[in-house]
């Protein structure tokens, strides 16, 4: 039987035949089915990067049959998709295992690795940066860019000191602080920190004032990040003048 | 967390388990509630049901509006089957009949379900210290049935069974407080969530679901029809309820008390009681005697606040 269109593709999981979009993210298309495969690093709002490695299956495309990350594969016609072989599950114990090395507390992470029977890891973890649980997982980063369009952090370094960072590691001026960075953080180690004056992100040590609603006097956004959504929407300043609930 | 807006919104999970097509009312906060926290939970979730609202609403015969394991059990057990699947699933898994990972399992009940009918089985569930998270899902009287009154509804509510006329102000008792009951069974997680303040509401429900033990969600849910007010109020009110101190947001973890949402200076109540019907009767006398408790429980759980419950 020939596909309805040329965008409809048929593949199998596990041996049973599934349906998917062309070109659509491997994962996104096993998830959907129903299928569980793990990830820490893919945001379906965001472009797929590949960085944490968990997504992986393996793909037998042909005669050739590879292990791969599931996020960033595009969909084909005819692929084979296997999710829980002995090799797939035994890489991922390996992968899970070196993000523990870096990320020890993070409990996401933790509760991930105990599935698969992964409790402590026989790697050195970073003494250094004990009190950074980031796995580079570069979410954050895809989200400022992606989605905020504030591009106010990036990876800086290499190698064993590749991080996440602000420019220079030091004040972020292009962050708004909206916090979707913390939002999205699979090992929630960005840090937001509120009071009635200020909203502190920590890891980009970025400190805004917030504003207070003139009718109410309570803070509810931070000023910079209402100049922002005045200037991309188009609108006078005095419309974010009041929260949300007085407007 | 709370204030956050915009930007993290579009990073909320777009995949339901709690799905449209269900028969609640307009501007429902209860429905709107329930979808966030199947949302954030995800799939691997069994849910126990109490007779309710959320119950009829979601299961009429032949539909259904749960992709999630579901049952549906009497107003009294929720919390005793929730406790039942909890253990029957750590028997399974260490016969290995079941895969490892970690399914988190709910019972949800509306307030007449949690603090009048099911007590004793929530009491009893927490007690045993079962592994699960317990919702309430609180809008203040018997809604599903016709709007009686529990022993949540709030003071100068007036519902069919305790309607206001000349000779009452309608509820003339103060509403039970549920969770600090539940805290007091020393659990691990105990925090009460708003709709209205959804990335508070996800914070609270990975929080509950990451608890090792029993964990207590204590939802305030607008109720347009039961509260005689718009539909299109729901969000509105429910931010008014956290402004006014009516229904305050704060989470007890490990017994120490936080209040999520500090609110310093509390709105006029009248703010809150305006819009619904069912206060409309209260005059200046009686709004200000509640006002003035509201105001008083509010200073009490300030007191509280980073103090052993």
């Amino acid at each position: 039987m020939e596909p309805p269109d040329d965008k409809t593709v048929r593949f199998q999981i596990n041996g049973r035949s599934h349906e998917g979009t062309r070109g659509e993210s491997l994962l996104a298309a096993i998830r959907r089915h129903g299928y569980e495969v793990p990830s820490l690093c893919y945001h379906e709002a965001v472009s797929p990067y590949g960085a944490c490695r968990l997504c992986l299956v393996e793909v037998k495309r042909g005669r050739r049959q590879k292990l791969t990350t599931s996020c960033n594969y595009p969909l084909q016609e005819g692929i084979e998709v296997f999710l829980d072989t002995d090799r797939v599950v035994r890489h991922r114990r390996t992968i899970l295992q070196l993000l523990l090395a870096m990320a020890p507390e993070a409990e996401e992470l933790r509760s991930l690795a105990a599935e698969y029977g992964v409790e402590d890891t026989p790697f050195v973890t970073d003494e250094e940066h004990a009190d950074n649980a980031c796995i580079l997982c570069g979410l954050c980063n895809r989200v400022c860019n992606e989605v905020v369009g504030a591009h106010a952090i990036a990876f800086a370094g290499r190698g064993l000191h590749k991080r996440m960072e602000s420019p220079y590691d030091d004040v972020a001026e292009a962050c708004i602080g909206c916090g979707a960075c913390v939002f999205v953080c699979p090992t929630s180690c960005i840090g937001i920190e509120e009071t009635e004056q200020m909203r502190r992100i920590l890891k980009w040590h970025r400190d805004l004032p917030m504003q207070k609603c003139a009718a109410c006097g309570r803070p509810f956004a931070p000023t910079f990040q209402i100049m922002h959504f005045a200037d991309k929407i188009g609108v006078e300043r005095s419309h974010f003048d009041r929260c949300p609930d007085c407007r | 967390m709370e204030s956050l807006n915009v930007f993290a919104a579009r990073l909320w999970p777009t995949e339901n388990r709690f799905v449209s097509g269900h028969r609640a009312c307009q501007g429902c906060g209860e429905a709107l509630a329930v979808r966030m926290v199947h949302s954030i939970l995800g799939r691997n979730t069994m849910v126990a049901s109490a007779t309710g609202c959320m119950e009829i609403i979601s299961s009429s015969y032949p539909d259904t509006a749960w992709s999630v394991p579901w049952i549906h059990v009497a107003f009294e057990n929720a919390a005793a089957v929730a406790s039942g699947i909890e253990s029957g699933l750590d028997i399974l898994a260490k016969k290995g009949r079941l895969p490892k990972r970690r399914i988190t399992v709910v019972g949800m009940g509306g307030d007449g379900g949690t603090a009048d009918i099911g007590i004793q089985a929530l009491s009893g569930a927490m007690e045993r210290g079962h592994d699960m998270i317990y919702i309430c899902y609180d809008n203040e009287a018997y809604m599903n049935t016709g709007i009686q009154r529990s022993s949540s509804t709030p003071m100068g509510a007036s519902t069919t069974t305790s309607p206001a006329g000349s000779l009452s102000i309608g509820q003339q008792t103060w509403k039970k407080n549920v969770p600090l009951i539940v805290a007091a069974h020393d659990v691990p997680y105990v925090a009460t969530a708003n709709p209205s303040f959804p990335f508070d509401l996800a914070e609270k429900v990975r929080k509950a679901a990451a608890a090792r033990g029993p964990a207590y969600l204590h939802i305030f849910s607008a109720c347009p029809t039961g509260w005689r007010m718009a539909p299109e109020l729901a969000i509105a009110i429910g931010r008014k309820a956290v402004r006014t101190g009516v229904a305050p947001l704060y989470e007890i973890v490990d017994g120490r008390l936080r209040i999520t949402v500090p609110t310093p200076e509390l709105q006029p109540l009248r703010d809150y009681l305006k819009p619904q019907g069912r206060f409309r009767h209260l005059d200046e006398k009686t709004i200000a005697e509640i006002e003035k408790r509201v105001a008083e429980e509010y200073r009490k759980l300030e007191n509280r606040e980073g103090r052993k419950i």
